[in-house]
């Protein structure tokens, strides 16, 4: 039988997503998992530009809105001085992996103790649904009118698969939204990353197919359809680096 | 009298002692020394070094540690400055508070490794997109600099803006006797970030930017008001009043010495912040007043621009002339400034307003 | 005030015998700047500084008119012997500087083999601080005792006190030699 539960505290507006985006499942899921932690009075969170915008006007939490693709650098310069707090950056594809992927990368790289948690929809979704560097072949944007042509523009990044087999990151996974199953073992990932940062283990980054029905031109359910169908085989779910103690 | 210091490495003392927590940038001639010395000595006192991966990174980093009120800072040269003007815009904006130290070189794109002024315009104009500006503190020597450390953190602090300490390659890399500071234990600021939401902000959707924009003016005249600094000599009955920051301003100092030992009436306005401008030091200027004469280290002038400016509006009954003698890069000798000083007199060099 | 030019290639240790009357002029409670060139010189080619010391301000601590200079090599004593005021004086390295110096009829040059003198005294690093030394003489304003304490004082707050009476074999051999 389906369990009430009370709206974590530190969500407080409601954000303005579109309907059936996939953003407001997850903040939902960071938030639970903050408050089961006991870090949700002990939390930055370092938000992207883009549809993570949303994120300012709707937490009540300490949180920076950063320049474009940079929160993992402001997040490293939280960390840095205030080690006893919970630091999340969020971001989606287009501002974690293209204008981004320098800072992203090189925090990875250095293996910063923080979590960062990206919202992969396979395009910019706030500019209205431009390509990214997640973009699926032969997808359909309005800066790939036929179809991506990953001859000239490259393939889908895979990025925590890049960082779990080229550094020595603490955690490293993907999720996704498309069902009950796969929100419940998105949440145990993302509390993973997080138990991951309080221990001190080092960076955490877990990535999330989200739908964009708007963008993408497709219903709610369709745009779930295509996570399962289009995007899992490509993106596969999973841990792609473990936690060393589990 | 303290020992023969390095501008940079005393620079950098002084920040350690003015209680940063964190540096974060990336090496460029001729700052580096600034980073080199704070990577061993930031460990020392329990601050943090990050060697960014860029100027970028660098920039962001200082924002996330300015986001929970503790005092940071980066430094770079021009075209590293260049890639930071993203996040000073930003910090700026978030109305946070860190110091930027611009060891300035000479040149445009990448540039060249010479001492100079170029960036003049570019620092105390903001520098990146939009509309706001940084404090701009320019030491003539390595004491002053030292002892304005700490102060840029609190004009930083005060006004919640950017201070820029904008020195020049030359006093970065040169020696002198310089007395160190005492050790600052800066408090963390109420509006740092403590992870309980103490301190309340709205979301940029729901910002007011007709409301902010008074109180950014608001902001802008208190410190053109009560943050002027600025070295003078000579005003009151000056036919020629030099104006010259930096390590040319001390040089002009000298050779306004030398002048007025010739029987020159020559004075000099040495500006400390070029940002605000010290206009009220115009006030002292003879009314009577033959030329104003900028003397800066880069190509095509640009404080000459802020001088005409401000003695339009303190002289406004007749158009004083003014004069620059830009010597490029380096610093201009002394003889440079009083050749100049001849050449005007003779009509040889003719005024720019 | 004083200003001294000192010149040479890159390792001959000419910035360090600049830093040394540097540090001697502060020692005796005199103001003193000490700049160098730097950039490309870093990493290899020519080295330069220039010292300015004096009970004065010093105003531009930048080269403007030197009343000395030291040349470690040729191409320095060619690039700055003209600069040189009228009444200074010039102080080549004779070990290394082969061309014509009498070039100039209203300054006076020196000649002193720094690197032979080195390695006589066993000190075969030890030709900048003989020519520093020899600077030190030269330019008349401190005697050789100053010199030395001033130097040990600059070395030992540098962690190099080991070299200390190394330093002060070459000092003396230096100051003695002109």
């Amino acid at each position: 039988m389906a369990k009430a539960r009370k709206v974590p505290a530190i969500i407080d507006n409601p954000m303005s997503f579109c309907p059936g985006c996939g953003h407001g499942i997850v903040i939902r899921l960071i938030a639970e998992c903050l408050e089961e932690l006991e870090q949700d009075q002990n939390l930055i969170f370092a938000l992207g530009v883009g549809c993570s915008s949303l994120l300012g006007g709707g937490l009540v939490t300490d949180r920076l809105h950063c320049p474009h693709g940079r929160a993992s650098a402001v997040a490293t310069g939280m960390k840095r001085v205030q080690p006893e707090n919970t630091i999340v950056a969020y971001q989606g594809d287009g501002d974690a992996y293209s204008i981004g992927i320098a800072e992203t990368i090189n925090a990875a790289y250095r293996n910063e103790n923080f979590t960062m948690v990206a919202i992969n929809n396979t395009n910019y979704g706030m500019t209205g649904g431009q390509m990214s560097w997640t973009t699926m072949p032969g997808q359909v944007t309005t800066t790939s009118p036929l179809g991506r042509d990953c001859e000239i523009t490259g393939n889908p990044l895979k990025f925590p698969e890049l960082v779990a087999s080229q550094f020595d990151v603490a955690f490293a996974a993907r999720g996704a939204v498309t069902s009950p199953k796969n929100i419940n073992k998105l949440k145990k990932y993302i509390k993973n990353g997080l138990e991951a940062q309080i221990n001190g283990e080092g960076y955490s980054v877990i990535e999330v197919l989200s739908p964009c029905p708007t963008n993408w031109k497709l219903s709610p359910l369709n745009s779930m359809k295509r996570i399962e169908e289009e995007l899992i085989p490509y993106y596969p779910l999973g841990v792609f680096k473990e936690r060393k103690e589990n | 009298m303290g020992d023969m210091i390095k501008g940079n490495i005393a620079i950098a003392e002084a920040a350690v002692r003015a209680g940063i927590k964190l540096y974060a940038g990336y090496p460029i001639t001729p700052s580096t020394e600034i980073m080199e010395y704070l990577s061993k000595r930031l460990p020392e006192v329990g601050a943090s070094f990050v060697q960014a991966e860029s100027e970028l990174a660098g920039i962001n980093m200082v924002m996330g540690a300015a986001a929970c009120g503790v005092r940071a800072l980066t430094a770079s040269s021009g075209p590293g400055i260049s890639l930071k003007q993203e996040g000073i815009s930003c910090i700026s904006d978030e109305e946070l508070a860190c110091v930027v130290i611009n060891v300035v070189r000479y040149g445009n794109g990448l540039g060249t490794l010479y001492s100079a002024q170029c960036d003049y315009h570019r620092e105390t104009r903001g520098g990146g997109n939009g509309d706001y500006r940084c404090i701009v503190l320019c030491p003539g020597s390595i004491q002053e600099a030292v002892d304005l450390m700490a102060t840029a953190y609190e004009l930083a602090e005060k006004y919640r803006i950017v201070t820029v300490m904008m020195t020049e390659g030359a006093l970065g890399q040169m020696m002198e006797p310089c007395e160190l500071p005492d050790f600052i234990e800066p408090k963390k600021h109420p509006w740092g970030f403590d992870g309980k939401y103490t301190y309340k902000k709205i979301g940029i959707f729901d910002r007011n930017s007709m409301d902010e924009a008074v109180e950014l003016n608001k902001k802008h005249e208190a410190i053109k008001a009560e943050e002027q600094r600025w070295e003078e000599e000579g005003l009151e009955d000056a036919d020629y009043v030099f104006v010259a920051f930096g390590l040319p301003g001390r040089s002009v100092q000298g050779a306004v010495k030398e002048l007025r030992a010739e029987g020159h009436k020559v004075g000099f306005i040495r500006p400390i912040t070029t940002w605000p401008f010290p206009e009220k030091a115009f006030e002292n200027v003879n009314k009577d007043v033959k030329g104003l004469i900028s003397v800066e280290a880069n190509a095509t002038g640009q404080l000459i621009d802020d001088v005409a400016l401000t003695i339009k509006k303190v002289i406004k009954d007749r158009n004083v002339p003014t004069f620059c003698l830009p010597c490029v890069y380096g610093i201009p000798s002394m003889k440079f400034t009083k050749e100049g000083l001849h050449k005007i007199i003779s009509g040889e060099i003719k005024e720019a307003y | 005030m004083r200003e001294i030019v000192y010149a040479g290639f890159g390792g001959q240790g000419v910035l360090t015998s600049g830093l040394v009357m540097s540090q001697v002029a502060i020692f005796k409670g005199q103001n003193a700047t000490w700049i160098p060139s730097y950039g490309s010189a870093m990493r290899g080619g020519t080295a330069n500084c220039t010292v300015k010391y004096g009970k004065d301000t010093i105003y531009n601590p930048a080269q403007e008119d030197p009343d000395l200079l030291l040349a470690m090599n040729g191409p320095s004593f060619e690039m700055f012997y003209p600069m040189v005021k009228s009444g200074g004086i010039i102080l080549v390295n004779s070990d290394m500087v082969d061309c014509d110096v009498n070039v100039r009829d209203d300054v006076k040059v020196y000649k002193l083999a720094c690197s032979t003198l080195a390695q006589e005294i066993k000190q075969p690093r030890g030709a900048n601080i003989i020519a520093a030394a020899a600077i030190i003489k030269l330019a008349g304003d401190f005697s050789m005792e100053d010199g030395i304490q001033g130097m040990n004082d600059m070395f030992r707050k540098k962690g190099k006190e080991k070299f200390e009476a190394a330093n002060m074999k070459a000092f003396e051999c230096g100051f003695n030699a002109v």
